[in-house]
């Protein structure tokens, strides 16, 4: 056992009981309890994702979350499920680029089960040629339904090529057919032996326990599975892009699309830079709300029947990009988006902003914030993501003030930092 | 030699293998429960201001949240009968501006507070829920307060929401799930007031603004609607808080006009939707009755989720994991002012519509016969996904604004363990009798050229279009040849030479 750093402390009114520690084995364990329902939240985080694939071997870490399902020692395949469908538990798992999670929510008398399943998987999953097979060709047929029915669909991946430039975080997430076909089941159990080891995941519960009881069920399914070993290093990634000094503009025709649309990007700093929190509000500024600044000015162009437009910040690996995307009626209703939101943003950069409407878009983003420990699934995921992407895991309970610290002036110097016409990529979608 | 050294090497590896395995025997089954933690529920406070607006709360102190919810008793049943879904846009309009505000500077206050503000209907009422942070209540009521008093809706406002419903509804025509159950809906409530939720572009084009006004000042009144706050506040202070913002609003007496469900439909009817050119084929099967008493509601709970209620309910099993039919297939208990309604679900592959609909019919027969390790299992899942149904701030504050409107009594709140824990085999299968034996009216959404001819075979079909308009009438196969006392089968075999 490495330590206990327990830490109680309040995130502007809302209570967040937390305390982390590490087994011998190198899983980082992170403990929120919260006694409002007897429920509880377990949350599994390994680092591992696209941005871990090779070239040529794209697809194996999206394969691998299917595959986590298939059956393990102690665990007959696909019955994971129902052990906690039969307790009235919910569950589900998701891939990104960044890493893969897996979490369950049951009642509190319960959590003995999750950690049981959970260990198992971790410990000795059945990787079966058969259950690879099926898993791969599952991908496969899924793979061309989805390029054949989603419109905008490659001018997503088109864009994503532009923005994030290397191979790594440029790829998609879910494979291309060729590599997925190529992909061997050897590759598969090496990704598995590799990226799912305790001392590249994080083990995070939320909700309603008795800590020593916690932790001696943690010890007993968790503390002998192997760790890969003190050189283990899996996420090796090339350093973050600067920012262009050079507008790329491409226009691409979509067969599915029903209307013209446009994408347009940005590079920013790397997450952990002490920019994003700035950025972060910067995104709600542009974005976030109705009364945000680029939806309401776009909502005086475009048709109010047209799903709105949307922009994000959108982080791979140590490489973070500010994304938007907006369907429009005409190529030229695109073009007057486009100048709309460079005129808006040249706006912002000339001007401090109230601190009237700056203290709106804080407490729009606060209200985000504390709506992620609202639930104890949300907040079992949010703290082991928080765990995987912080530099500082301890300073956690200091970030909600940090962003809500941000001044206009930063504001101004990021937006003319980062959201210049030079840095910028543009993909125009045209209908057929 | 060799082989004798391959051996006791196979032996050595077995040996360790079970060594292993036995020094974590833990790992081999899962670990026994531990016992049940009690759900402990904040009590619901409730008091009735001045102008008849009843206001409860619940105090909650684990988040920085208040969660406001209005329930209006002004639902769908409520339009006028000239203006079917009037109840739906005036609820789409709340928002839409006041004397002071226009419907753009309401968007900012709610982004002001921190806040997320929604309105929902249904059959029976209205819930506008208004989530902010706690410090910023005053200006919550506020705005609450201006939208009910105050309200001044704008030509353009109703031109815009207008445009916005008849362009939903134009792209939900071409939705299999949606076409499919408000085809549903019509039929099972026909001659109800629970029918006029659905309505016709040509509705849309009666809204005006006077209806609109006539509507909301006779339903939209503090006597026909409940208020529950969540959060770290008392009583005491919310009712002065609500007061101070809200005791302007006037009460007026409102004619109830709440008609009772009866048992429906009297006999088997099966209705295709043609949807032209979807992939989809969408099964709609629903009983209506009149409102189950309290025990009953529990054993109906317990038979839906043996039958439908979730992933490893007997439907999904079957159709899903067993016979690959279905994409998902589920079924659900309803429960309104009025009556209920059994309603079940499935999205099928539309070859194989009508062997889906046989499947779900024999599931249903399957009530029958329900044994008890069956029902305890039910009500495990059951009492052990209750809490996961409350926990999230905003899920609980919805469930309170449920107990309130339905009128179901606080005491719903903390018995409900002890209510599902009663329900045994016997009550669920005598409930299956009395609620699910009856006449199902089914309906199908799809592509009609491609399951017209199948669908005959079960029964006679009815063929709407996609709006709901009747087409034709289609016997069913053989039907003419068995009336002369042939088997329907003997027509179809191909001539012998």
């Amino acid at each position: 056992m490495i330590g206990l750093a327990p830490a109680a402390q309040d995130q502007n009114g809302a209570s967040l009981s937390l305390s982390h520690y590490k087994l011998k084995n190198g899983l980082e364990v992170i403990l929120s309890e919260d006694f409002s329902f007897p429920v509880v939240s377990v949350a599994v985080a390994y680092n591992a994702g696209s941005i871990h694939e090779s070239p040529g071997k794209t697809g194996l870490a999206y394969l691998m979350e299917d595959l986590m399902f298939r059956g393990s020692a102690n665990v007959p395949p696909r019955q994971h499920n129902n052990y906690i469908w039969r307790k009235g538990g919910e569950l589900n798992a998701s891939a990104s680029e960044d890493r893969t999670l897996f979490y369950e929510t049951v009642p509190s008398n319960q959590l003995g089960l999750v950690l049981w399943l959970e260990s198992d998987r971790m410990k000795s999953l059945e990787l079966t040629e058969r259950a690879f097979e099926d898993a791969r060709n599952s991908l496969l047929e899924d793979l061309p339904l989805r390029r054949l029915t989603i419109p905008y669909h490659d001018s997503f991946l088109a864009f994503d090529q532009l923005l994030f430039f290397d191979f790594s975080r440029a790829h998609s997430l879910l494979g291309t057919e060729d590599d997925i076909r190529n992909l061997t089941f050897e590759e598969a159990k090496n990704f598995y032996a590799t990226y799912y080891v305790p001392n590249n995941a994080v083990l995070c519960l939320a909700g309603s326990f008795d800590r020593q009881r916690a932790r001696d069920l943690i010890a007993r399914y968790f503390e002998t599975i192997p760790s890969r070993g003190n050189g283990f290093h899996p996420a090796l990634q090339p350093p973050p892009s600067p920012p262009k000094k050079e507008r790329i503009v491409k226009t691409l025709v979509d067969d599915l699309a029903s209307a013209p649309a446009f994408h347009l990007g940005f590079r920013l700093s790397p997450p952990s830079s002490d920019e994003f929190y700035a950025l972060r509000l910067i995104d709600y500024i542009l974005f976030r709300g109705r009364s945000s600044r680029l939806t309401r000015r776009l909502e005086n162009i475009r048709s109010p029947l047209l799903s709105p437009a949307s922009g994000d910040i959108e982080i791979r690996g140590n490489q973070a990009v500010y994304k938007i995307f907006a369907t429009v009626n005409t190529p030229a209703m695109a073009e007057q988006c486009q100048s709309a939101i460079f005129s808006e943003l040249e706006k912002l950069k000339i001007a401090y902003m109230s601190e009237s409407e700056l203290r709106r878009f804080k407490n729009l983003f606060k209200k985000d914030y504390l709506w992620r420990i609202s639930s104890t699934r949300e907040r079992a995921i949010f703290l082991a993501e928080s765990y995987l992407t912080m530099d500082h895991f301890d300073d956690l309970p200091l970030e909600l003030q940090r962003y809500l610290a941000v001044t206009p002036r930063e504001i101004v110097t990021l937006l003319n930092r980062y959201f210049k016409t030079e840095n910028s990529i543009i993909v125009n979608v045209w209908t057929k | 030699m060799t082989r004798i050294r391959i051996f006791l090497s196979l032996a050595a590896v077995l040996w360790a293998t079970l060594l292993y395995a036995q020094r974590e025997p833990f790992r081999r089954n899962p670990p026994s429960p531990e016992p049940l933690q009690q759900l402990k529920l904040p009590p619901i406070e409730t008091a009735v201001l001045s102008n008849r607006l009843s206001v409860s709360v619940v105090y909650r102190d684990d988040i920085p949240f208040i969660s406001l919810q209005l329930v209006v008793f002004a639902g769908m049943s409520f339009s006028p009968e000239r203006s079917p879904g009037m109840a739906i846009f005036a609820a789409q309009m709340l928002g839409r501006g006041s004397l002071i505000h226009s419907a753009s500077e309401f968007q900012e206050i709610v982004d002001s507070v921190g806040g997320t503000f929604s309105v929902s209907v249904n059959p029976d009422y209205v819930l506008v829920s208004f989530h902010f942070l706690e410090e910023y209540l005053d200006q919550a009521l506020q705005m609450v307060g201006e939208m009910l008093l105050q309200s001044n809706f704008s030509e353009r406002e109703i031109a815009s929401a207008r445009l916005r419903v008849t362009y939903d509804l134009s792209e939900k025509d071409k939705d299999p799930e949606f076409v499919g159950q408000r085809h549903l809906n019509r039929l099972l409530f026909d001659h109800h007031p629970y029918a006029k939720g659905s309505f016709t572009r040509e509705a849309i084009r009666t809204w005006n603004l006077k209806d609109l006004q006539d509507f909301f000042g006779r339903t939209y009144r503090p006597n026909n609607a409940h208020m529950i706050l969540t959060g770290s506040l008392n009583l005491r202070t919310a009712v002065r808080k609500v007061s101070t913002y809200l005791n302007l609003w006037q009460p007026q007496e409102i004619s109830a006009n709440l008609v009772p469900l009866a048992f429906a439909p009297e006999k088997p009817r099966l209705c295709l939707v043609d949807v032209p050119q979807t992939q989809e084929s969408v099964i709609y099967m629903g009983t209506s009755y009149p409102l189950p008493g309290i025990p009953e509601y529990f054993d109906l709970k317990v038979l839906n989720q043996v039958l439908g209620g979730t992933l490893n309910s007997r439907l999904f099993m079957n159709l899903r994991e067993s016979k690959a039919f279905a994409k998902f297939a589920f079924s659900e208990t309803a429960v309104w002012a009025a009556g209920g309604a059994f309603i079940i679900r499935a999205n099928v592959r539309p070859e194989v519509a009508a062997a889906s609909i046989q499947e779900i019919k024999k599931e249903i027969e399957g009530m029958a016969s329900l044994s008890s390790e069956e029902i305890e299992q039910a009500k495990a899942y059951l009492i052990g996904h209750f809490p996961l149904e409350i926990e999230s701030f905003e899920d609980f504050s919805l469930k309170i604004a449920d107990i309130k409107a339905r009128g179901a009594g606080d005491e719903s709140w903390d018995t409900y363990y002890e209510r599902v824990s009663l329900v045994n085999a016997e009550r669920a299968v005598a409930a299956a009798k009395k609620y699910l034996f009856r006449p199902f009216l089914i309906v199908v959404a799809g592509d009609k050229n491609r399951l017209a001819d199948q669908l005959a075979e079960i029964d006679s079909i009815e063929v709407f279009d996609n709006k709901g308009q009747f087409l034709t009438t289609v016997n069913r196969k053989g039907a003419a040849d068995e009336a002369r006392g042939m088997r329907p089968e003997f027509q179809r075999r191909p001539r012998q030479k």
